[in-house]
């Protein structure tokens, strides 16, 4: 997991269970009342935030894409979300399953489905496109 | 619009206020919101940029400003919970990163029931570096309904 340069506080994920390349993967984040931001997120009302349902899904998408092109190091930008909707409230103690599948690969554009999950209850689903750069050094979103 | 003033109309505290300042406003219409970027904020920890997924909750904060505006407007004592619903078609330009101030412009373009949509872009000085739509659902509570304290805001 630590090779991917995404460290504290904003590492959405805590697992990685199923990755194939070029196709889809699915990862697993905890949420735990412990967490930096939902001390700010409210108050006494704890409630993962939905952007970072969203985050989640960017990252699992960014892990796909860098074990799919597998040559060292890659220059990803994150274009558009395309459409995105928010279903239901993730709450500390629940565990987020990120579905993250490639739709479509017309270089330099990567587009992918994204579906965020607690139980068997859809939290977000996200449609999301990457613009890939594989001729730059450096690693940025 | 200071920041002591938005506390009052959005539940979101550190770390997860992400609106420093609210330029102009016209209650349930538009606004213009500041955030500045620094670089001892939690998440230059991890990332060298503001992440694209606060940039978009920075905007649905001043839409959130907005609607609760408006809201108090109509009846100061009201309580109201917005969401974060959802986002259409949402472009980025560039990330911004430390040092920079962001200006973040929402106006109601369109409201179904408790539905609004928001058409939402964000500057760093005259470049456009985001834009797209956003939906808040944003509804009022019952008066007779338990008292939650402050209003509870948008997960998201």
């Amino acid at each position: 997991m630590r090779r991917f340069g995404h460290p504290f506080p904003a590492l959405l994920i805590d697992r990685v269970e199923m990755l194939e390349r070029e196709k889809e993967i699915k990862t697993v984040k905890w949420i735990t009342a412990n967490e930096i931001y939902l001390s700010g997120h409210f108050p006494g009302e704890p409630i993962m935030p939905g952007v970072l349902t969203l985050e989640g899904l960017i990252q699992g998408a960014l892990i796909l894409l860098e074990e799919s092109l597998n040559r060292g190091k890659i220059r990803v930008f994150l274009q558009k979300v395309g459409r995105l909707r928010f279903k239901r409230a993730v709450l500390p103690g629940e565990r987020v399953d990120f579905l993250v599948s490639l739709v479509s690969k017309e270089n330099p554009l990567w587009k992918f489905k994204g579906k965020a999950q607690v139980g068997g209850e859809v939290a977000a689903e996200a449609d999301l496109t990457f613009k890939v750069d594989v001729r730059e050094v450096g690693f940025e979103l | 619009m200071e920041n002591r003033e938005i506390q009052q109309f959005l539940p979101h505290r550190y770390p997860f206020l992400l609106v420093d300042r609210i330029l102009t406003i016209e209650p349930g219409k538009k606004a213009t919101g500041v955030k500045n970027l620094t670089g001892n904020e939690w998440f230059f920890q991890g990332h060298s940029y503001y992440p694209p997924s606060l940039l978009l909750e920075s905007l649905a904060q001043v839409g959130g400003v907005v609607l609760a505006t408006k809201a108090r407007e109509e009846n100061p004592q009201t309580q109201f919970t917005g969401l974060f619903a959802g986002i259409s078609d949402f472009q980025f330009h560039r990330f911004p990163s430390q040092g920079e101030e962001i200006i973040l412009q929402v106006e109601v373009s369109q409201s179904l029931s408790s539905v609004y949509r928001f058409s939402a872009q964000a500057f760093v000085g005259d470049e456009k570096i985001a834009g797209g739509q956003i939906l808040l659902s944003f509804f009022l509570k019952k008066p007779s309904g338990r008292s939650e304290g402050p209003s509870a805001g948008e997960p998201g």
